[in-house]
């Protein structure tokens, strides 16, 4: 299969990314374990792009918000709009970035990394390589937890557990309910 | 985009393969090669692209090893091009036809005339049109294999693979969810037809 026929066949994988990030974020599970790089803290805040394609078309709907549940873009979901990019932010010990995630492509956009110590001036090297260091970091970190996406997706639980739960919580989103940590939910259940 | 300066937006891709034979040797030489050339004032080429240092982009010349930055190799994709305002060339053909209607006697002129009076206008103007320069940073971590490279379009993403391969004869795999699965199935000495068998998620009834 040809590279662009395979980025099409699977485009499903990156929007299924983005919103089983959301919910892990918003249900209390938003912390990965990167091995020996200790543990990375991620959520989603700001813009984020949904859409959804039936016999009237494409319809697309960005929600741009702090607001932790952003009600709008939750109702969205519940409206079999999918995430197409949303807006992310990584932590990890006292560093945070921030970056426009794509779900066809993985892209980064509007990358920042958080700020360097070294302005250039007296050591463009410096600069260059503590750069060069906080852009793999982020990207390494992403990858891990994307490996860590494609483990959960590939595992049987993915169908036996994971979907229902996500569905509960897009459902509790349509409704505007509150969102519970996944630990308390899996103690009801 | 400045991948060291600001916020970027950029892509990531692998190289295929294995560095060449004696690839440090001829890097310097091959970097060279494709290094950005100055659009010449005289000349009517619209456009103009090629290396220059990641830290400088007026730094065409490489002079030292400024791209070695071990384990990297870091240099931006510099793109000048010469662009004519789509209106400003409408109003100097509308001037030119005008002319030529007036000195000839003619009241309309054929398709063919307007389209030599149109190149003739065009080719005026790109000697006067000053070119506009666009760098896109491109860090690859030549161990690792990953290449970041500062820009997210499809149209320049595709001139940078060439470029690429032109330059070191090693082929980019973009990174797409797919591959990067892949990736972690090969890790994991897992099976990469389990990625094959997948279909969405149906996450809600009636979906």
């Amino acid at each position: 299969m040809q590279l662009l026929d395979k980025v099409r066949k699977t485009e499903f994988l990156g929007r299924e990314f983005l919103l089983w990030l959301w919910f892990k974020s918003e249900t209390g599970e938003g912390i990965f374990d990167l091995g020996d790089k200790g543990k990375a803290e991620l959520w989603l805040d700001g813009k984020i792009t949904l859409q959804s394609e039936n016999e009237r078309g494409v319809e697309t709907i960005t929600c741009t918000g702090e607001a932790l549940n952003m009600k709008e873009a939750r109702f969205a979901l519940a409206g079999e709009k999918e995430i197409r990019q949303a807006t992310v932010k990584l932590a990890i010990g006292d560093n945070q970035w921030s970056f426009v995630l794509d779900s066809t492509w993985m892209n980064f956009r509007s990358f920042k990394t958080p700020r360097v110590i070294n302005d250039g001036k007296e050591d463009p090297d410096g600069l260059f390589y503590e750069k060069a260091f906080l852009i793999e970091e982020a990207i390494s970190a992403m990858d891990r937890i994307y490996a860590s996406f494609i483990g959960d997706r590939l595992s049987p639980e993915w169908l036996t557990e994971t979907r229902s739960a996500i569905a509960r919580w897009i459902r509790q989103g349509a409704t505007g309910g509150v969102t519970q940590p996944l630990s308390a939910e899996r103690e009801m259940d | 985009m400045g991948l060291i300066h600001g916020s970027a937006s950029f892509t990531r891709y692998m190289t295929e393969g294995t560095l060449p034979q004696h690839f440090m040797e001829v890097l310097s030489e091959s970097i060279a090669r494709y290094a950005f050339r100055e659009l010449d004032e005289k000349s009517i080429d619209e456009r103009s692209a090629g290396w220059v240092n990641i830290m400088d982009m007026f730094d065409n010349r490489f002079a030292g090893i400024e791209f070695l930055k071990e384990p990297y190799v870091a240099m931006s994709l510099r793109i000048d091009e010469r662009k004519i305002p789509p209106t400003a060339l409408k109003q100097y053909c509308r001037e030119a036809e005008d002319r030529i209607k007036e000195e000839e006697h003619l009241e309309f002129l054929p398709k063919s005339r307007r389209a030599d009076i149109k190149e003739a206008v065009r080719l005026r103007l790109l000697k006067r049109a000053i070119p506009v320069a666009r760098v896109y940073d491109m860090i690859w971590n030549t161990v690792t294999g990953l290449v970041v490279f500062g820009c997210t379009s499809a149209r320049i993403c595709d001139e940078f693979m060439v470029r690429f391969l032109q330059t070191f004869n090693l082929q980019l795999q973009a990174i797409c969810p797919f591959t990067l699965g892949e990736l972690f199935l090969l890790k994991e000495g897992a099976s990469l037809n389990l990625l094959d068998g997948l279909g969405p998620t149906r996450f809600l009834e009636g979906q």
